[in-house]
């Protein structure tokens, strides 16, 4: 090495520890991207706290229970709306390809906050009330959930396919939206079809 | 309840401990829940009773967050003139002992140069 290589190898070293020193400056003005990607998670459990045993068969005057669940993964506190609706199989469901909500009205709804990487549980009681039979279909006339008693008026087509009266209650997640300061459909849903035959 | 949740946001993004105020909003929260679903089936005194204790929680909540926004902003701007000068005193540092270094070495090769005899080749 001659005496050009050698000044070339201390400018080089001169100029890491330089960048090192001044480290604690740069980080106020070079921020680094967030790594991995911003989402939301939506999840509901039997009532063994396992994705097993969902209620189904279902009877009036019977309590049944779930878990219902969020997952806070958006790099910031949050501020979220669960929606609990109760659909037949021909109420429209949400769209989340189109970030559509159902058209049905909650029957029971979760506000809650959230900070970044923290989850929410509940556990969710339901029971059907009353129902009725009105020539081939079964109305559905009152709900409880978590205790609190709803009047809804859902008529049950018989599914001659699959032999039962069929509903789904399902949760949509909606969540606040600061720059419009309103709720806003976040494009997930989960629930579970239950037949109401027995 | 919008309000508190933005200031809340506000003195997260200073780099405040919020998880209290997200406790006391959640308290706030449960009392909103209630309030919409009793203005849903027409029980509007209860919706009032429970919208107005969430009212409450809420504006509680803004000042809250307004000081822990404050104070975070203060520890910020402390923290960056911290950053500022152990930087500026780090790179002086670096640059004279790189500068002192240098001519050490400088003077080095060049006195280990000068010591070298000249080799004659016979071919």
């Amino acid at each position: 090495m001659n005496f050009e290589d050698y000044r070339t190898l201390f400018q080089v070293g001169s100029l890491v520890f330089v960048l090192l020193a001044a480290s604690p400056a740069l980080s106020l003005v070079v921020s680094f991207p967030r790594g991995g990607e911003s989402f939301s998670e939506l999840w509901l459990l039997g009532p063994n706290h396992m994705a097993e045993d969902y209620p189904f068969n279902v009877q009036a005057g019977e309590s049944y229970s779930l878990f219902l669940g969020v997952g806070n993964h958006l790099g910031h506190s949050a501020y979220y709306l669960v929606c609990a609706k109760f659909r037949n199989q021909t109420q429209p469901l949400p769209n989340a390809s189109s970030s559509e909500p159902s058209s049905l009205s909650s029957i029971y709804e979760f506000q809650f906050f959230l900070a970044d990487g923290d989850v929410w549980e509940t556990p969710v009681t339901f029971e059907i009330l009353g129902a009725s039979v009105q020539g081939d279909s079964l109305v559905v006339e009152s709900v409880s959930v978590n205790d609190r008693i709803l009047q809804v008026v859902c008529p049950l087509i018989w599914d001659s396919e699959y032999s039962g009266f069929y509903f789904q209650l399902f949760f949509e997640l909606w969540l606040y939206n600061s720059a419009r300061s309103s709720f806003e459909f976040h494009d997930r849903f989960v629930g579970i079809w239950l037949n109401m035959t027995g | 309840m919008a309000r508190a949740y933005e200031a809340v946001l506000d003195a997260e993004r200073f780099g405040a401990d919020i998880s209290g105020l997200l406790v006391r909003l959640n308290d706030a929260a449960v009392l909103l829940s209630e309030a919409r679903m009793a203005f849903d089936v027409e029980d509007f005194e209860e919706a009032t009773r429970f919208a107005e204790s969430a009212s409450e929680v809420g504006y509680k909540v803004v000042d809250e967050a307004e000081l822990l926004e404050i104070e975070a902003n203060n520890a910020q701007v402390h923290r960056s003139w911290w950053f500022l000068v152990t930087s500026a005193l780090g790179v002086s540092v670096v640059l004279v002992a790189s500068l002192l270094g240098y001519e050490y070495f400088k003077r080095r090769y060049y006195r280990r140069l000068s010591k070298m005899r000249p080799r004659v080749g016979v071919s």
